[in-house]
């Protein structure tokens, strides 16, 4: 059953990796705009539970439905067509393709979708503007600095406007300070935009960002109690 | 310092320091641990190890080719000067211990038979090798070539003309080659007159040097050949070179100094090098195995020849491996194997192309200074072959300024395309590391099938000229006018001949000429043409008129026949035995021109004999006054029906004759060695671009499992395969189309060099200039194609999984 208003939501997923199982049985569910935070130890799941709620990985069973869709079923093909068009993804690192400028980075998931060169720059221009990285745009990755990276890819996830943003660890590689400020940007610019923003995390201080937070703990989901 | 040194840190139980071995010991101590690494990397370790050792192991079986060519051609030599004797200075005379011996050639549908004819004046004669005894009349021994080439359905022909019966095959070391077409026949009275006494095989007198053109493509075939497999070598010690550099960052957190990293890469280089030299062993013995059915330049060798010469063997042992841990140094020099990682230090810098062109024109001059410059043959050959290597490593050099600089000008562009720029404005020296092999074969290929197609394009061209009249010459000895009437009346009754003509030909000198002796010992006198034959045959020789048995022309000279007008006049006094040879001038024959010769006018027709100074008929002069007289005929044929009428007048002069030799253009020896080699040039420049896609394909790969995250990742983005297989196609299509035209340019500017130096018209082999440019083309889609599986499979979410 889909909860009633979520954009997303997984059902009851199952994953095995060989025979280590990384989901079992896990539900989960977001609404637009919302922002949760995916909590957990490391080899709970919660990967794994972001791929398969993307449509990167197909679950052994259960059901992952997007805006009324079956994500499960959908052909490789149509899954990659909606991930270019109303997701976005920044990742713990190495995720800049490193011969590109920064620039034809934030550009590039706007002209996978179709958009010409031009007006993708454009439009990369900006976000790496209100990213506060707009002085980097002629750069490659290898020149920059790990955190003005993460803010390229925040740029990047949130240039093709996705409806839901999924967010891996995305400050794992960062200090302090600049793991503070690649929250904050990437909230605000999200809650602009209304993306939905799936956030795994194993850090309280990044899930502070989020509106709700969910553990995984053994591949299954659980919410914290109300009141605490 | 070495590997684990523990200097200064003492034990800990408190002890004296534990001092590791340091010099030669701990430096080989570091080499076997490379040594180690090479084979202890699991399947990746041991595939990085194996298509490195066969990389080298394909330029080491090519080194000890190349190294068994003195040997090979020296045996080939070898077994030709002991079984042939071409007359002794002074001719034996006949004993228990000698023997006749002439030869008897012939050819069959282009193929050249080469034949001799024995007669021993004894029990005890010497036997060539190869044979256990001589044959005896209407006997022969066979090459097993020729036993096969007997037995086939359609060489009715040769069995007719070769009549003998067989009673043995000759042995390896009576031939050139196992496809050698060769017989040893027992002598009959037919031949007399050719042959000449012999008491021993072998001959005494080195052959001629090789021609400047035959050493100009030696050279170059070598330096085409050898030096993509070079760059191949090269390519191939430096696979998989980014894991390499992070293990040994990895040991430089364990306490290994910087030359200590370096000792331990040459040690696991000396493993894949040492396996080369052992794979490269194993492909050159089986390889040598098929020299046998290989016919290059009508050189054809059993695979015992192809035997490396054993200084340029050890060479190749010591200097392959040096080569690998030298280039797997090298390609070092630039990075440091840092405890947190590898630091490259080397900045970015632009290619400048100065001094890039100068080895292409240094090159370019050595060889364009063979134009003007007559030298010896042998300093011609290495300023050619110095100037062919430099010019083509010259490309090498240009193609990644040539790459960079286009590169670095391209930008816009679909995703793919700007995905492929970036990636070779970023780091572009695998591909053309690979690429300048490919370059460096095209170009020579494209030279070399220049420099062949137009020899034998020429060689076609004036065979075709003199074989536009359907017509045979033929001559052999004569001793007698009746001999050669009935050999013209065997050819004239020949099915397909439509006419045949001939006369007595010898030369004679003034009486009293006792001739001068050359520098080389050569005796020899100005001499005249003495023709013998019936008033018929004459008359194809001048216009005589009336002419019975009995008189004597001499012949006035008119256009072109390139002599002084009136050197024989009538009353004229001649020595028929003019002194002619290396020995002694015999004793003279004289004999005078009758005063009553009549003087006729001589008038040379293209392509015909000089007419001849003297015309006698037999009752004027008898053939046995005559020194060497030679029978001279001309037999036309029925054109459309060549092949069968050629064959037939061939059977019927040797019947009359085994001795005849022929002389026409109807056979271009020439076309087939081109042909030959130039199919050995387009197959080895096959072999080459194959054995470079191969590495493109390696390195292709390699690069794809370095960025396997990155490809999950644009997977997660949902990047279309199609996008990422495109952007792949550009990757290798970019240098390689850039290599190509570079290599068009070079190779058709090298060949018109070439050409030029041996001053032949310059022709452009434009079909072979496509084809090898498609093959390149091919290439690149083969190294796509083979990539995509590698890259979807990568392409797979497995890459995000960090636990």
């Amino acid at each position: 059953m889909t909860p009633e208003g979520s954009i997303l939501s997984g059902e009851g997923l199952h994953k095995h990796y060989g025979r280590t199982p990384a989901l079992d049985g896990a539900d989960f569910s977001i609404h637009p705009g919302e922002v949760v935070a995916v909590l957990g130890p490391s080899g709970s799941g919660k990967s794994t539970l972001l791929h398969c709620l993307a449509g990167i990985v197909r679950p052994d069973s259960g059901s992952v439905r997007y805006d009324g869709r079956e994500l499960t079923t959908l052909p490789d093909a149509e899954r990659s067509a909606l991930r270019r068009r109303d997701f976005g993804f920044v990742f713990q690192f190495g995720q800049l393709v490193p011969e590109l400028t920064c620039l034809e980075n934030v550009a590039l998931p706007l002209r996978l979708n179709g958009a010409k060169r031009k007006a993708a720059e454009a439009t990369a221009r900006e976000w790496l503007a209100r990213l506060e990285v707009d002085d980097v745009h002629g750069k490659r990755p290898g020149e920059i600095s790990g955190g003005q990276g993460q803010r390229v890819a925040v740029a990047r996830a949130l240039a093709g406007h996705p409806r839901v943003l999924f967010a891996d660890e995305p400050t794992g590689a960062l200090d302090s300070l600049n793991g503070e400020r690649v929250m904050t940007l990437l909230a605000d610019a999200a809650r602009d935009t209304h993306a939905a923003v799936v956030l795994v995390t194993h850090e309280s201080r990044v899930a502070a960002y989020s509106d709700r937070e969910v553990t995984v703990r053994d591949g299954r989901v659980k919410e914290p109690l109300a009141g605490l | 310092m070495t590997l684990l040194d523990t200097r200064g840190t003492g034990n800990r139980a408190g002890g004296p320091p534990h001092r590791p071995p340091g010099g030669p010991a701990g430096w080989l101590r570091d080499l076997a641990l490379g040594a180690r690494f090479a084979v202890t990397g699991g399947r990746e370790g041991w595939f990085r190890t194996a298509l490195s050792a066969v990389g080298v192991g394909i330029g080491v079986a090519v080194l000890l080719l190349a190294a068994s060519a003195p040997t090979l051609l020296n045996a080939w030599h070898g077994r030709e000067k002991a079984r042939e004797n071409l007359g002794q200075l002074h001719e034996p005379r006949a004993s228990d211990r000698t023997l006749r011996y002439a030869q008897a050639d012939t050819s069959f549908h282009g193929d050249a038979v080469r034949g001799r004819l024995v007669r021993p004046d004894g029990a005890h004669p010497p036997v060539p090798p190869g044979l256990r005894r001589l044959p005896g009349p209407g006997e022969m021994v066979v090459s097993p070539a020729l036993r096969d080439l007997l037995a086939e359905p359609g060489s009715g022909p040769l069995r007719d003309r070769l009549d003998y019966k067989v009673v043995g095959t000759i042995g390896d070391s009576g031939l050139l080659g196992p496809q050698e077409l060769t017989f040893v026949a027992g002598m009959d009275d037919r031949s007399a007159g050719e042959s000449y006494r012999i008491d021993r095989f072998g001959k005494t007198f080195d052959p001629q040097p090789p021609s400047a053109r035959l050493v100009l493509l030696i050279v170059l075939a070598c330096v085409v050949l050898l030096m993509p497999v070079m760059v191949f070598v090269g390519t191939a010690v430096r696979f998989g070179s980014d894991r390499r550099e992070a293990r040994l960052a990895a040991l430089r957190l364990v306490g290994a100094d910087i030359p200590t990293t370096r000792r331990i890469a040459a040690g696991e280089a000396v493993v894949g090098a040492g396996l080369g030299l052992a794979v490269g062993l194993l492909i050159f013995l089986v390889g040598r195995q098929a020299a046998g059915a290989v016919t290059l330049w009508d050189v054809n060798v059993f695979p015992a020849d192809v035997l490396p010469a054993p200084a340029l063997a050890a060479l190749i042992a010591v200097l392959v491996p040096a080569v690998a841990v030298g280039v797997t140094l090298f390609a070092q020099r630039s990075v440091t194997a840092e405890p947190l990682g590898v630091v490259r230090e080397a900045p970015v810098r632009r290619r400048r192309i100065v001094w890039r062109l100068v080895l292409p024109l240094t090159g370019l001059a050595l060889l364009s200074s063979l134009v003007w410059e007559p030298d010896p043959v042998w300093f011609r050959a290495v300023r050619l072959g110095v100037g062919s290597a430099l010019l083509l490593l010259g490309i090498t050099a240009l193609l990644p300024w040539l790459v960079e600089a286009v590169v670095r000008r391209l930008h816009g562009g679909p995703v793919p395309w700007q995905l492929a720029v970036r990636r070779l404005q970023l780091s572009g020296a695998a591909a053309n590391r690979a690429v300048s092999g490919i370059t460096v074969a095209v170009a020579g290929a494209i030279a070399l099938h220049m420099v062949f197609t137009t020899f034998q394009a020429g060689f076609a061209e004036a065979y075709a000229k003199s074989a536009a009249r359907p017509v045979i010459e033929l001559s052999g000895s004569a001793a007698d006018a009746q001999r050669t009437r009935d050999a013209l009346a065997t050819l004239r009754r020949t099915p397909g001949v439509t006419w045949a003509h001939g006369t007595i030909d010898a030369l004679a000198g003034r009486a009293g000429d006792r001739g001068t002796r050359g520098a080389d010992g050569h005796l020899s006198a100005d001499s005249a043409t003495v023709v013998v034959g019936d008033c018929a045959e004459l008359r194809h020789r001048a216009p005589i008129g009336s002419c019975r048995d009995g008189d004597v022309f001499v012949t006035e000279p008119r256009n072109g026949t390139g002599r002084a007008p009136g050197s024989v006049r009538p009353g004229a006094r001649l020595n028929l035995n003019p002194p002619d040879g290396y020995g002694e001038a015999g004793p003279a024959r004289p004999w005078t021109v009758p005063d009553s010769a009549r003087r006729v006018t001589a008038v040379r027709h293209p392509g015909e004999d000089l007419p001849g100074d003297v015309l006698a008929t037999p009752g004027a002069l008898s053939p046995a006054l005559l020194r060497a007289p030679e029978m001279k005929l001309r037999v036309g044929y029925d054109k459309a029906q060549e092949t069968a009428a050629v064959e037939r007048i061939r059977t019927a002069a040797f019947h009359a004759n085994p001795g005849m030799r022929e002389l026409s253009a109807i056979d271009n020896p020439h076309d087939r060695q081109y042909a030959g080699v130039r199919t050995a040039v387009y197959v080895g420049a096959v072999v080459v671009l194959l054995l470079i896609g191969a590495g493109l394909i390696v390195s292709t790969v390699e690069q794809l499992r370095e960025r396997r995250r990155l490809l999950s990742v644009l997977n997660a983005y949902g990047t279309r395969r199609s996008t990422m297989g495109w952007s792949i196609l550009w990757q290798t299509a970019i240098p390689v189309v850039l290599g190509l035209a570079l290599a068009v340019t070079a190779g058709v500017g090298l060949g018109t060099v070439l050409l030029t130096t041996t001053e032949t018209g310059v022709r452009v082999d434009w079909p072979v200039v496509a084809s090898v440019t498609g093959l390149g083309a091919g290439v690149i889609l083969l190294v796509t194609a083979l990539s995509l599986p590698p890259l979807w499979r990568m392409m797979r979410p497995d890459g995000l999984r960090t636990e």
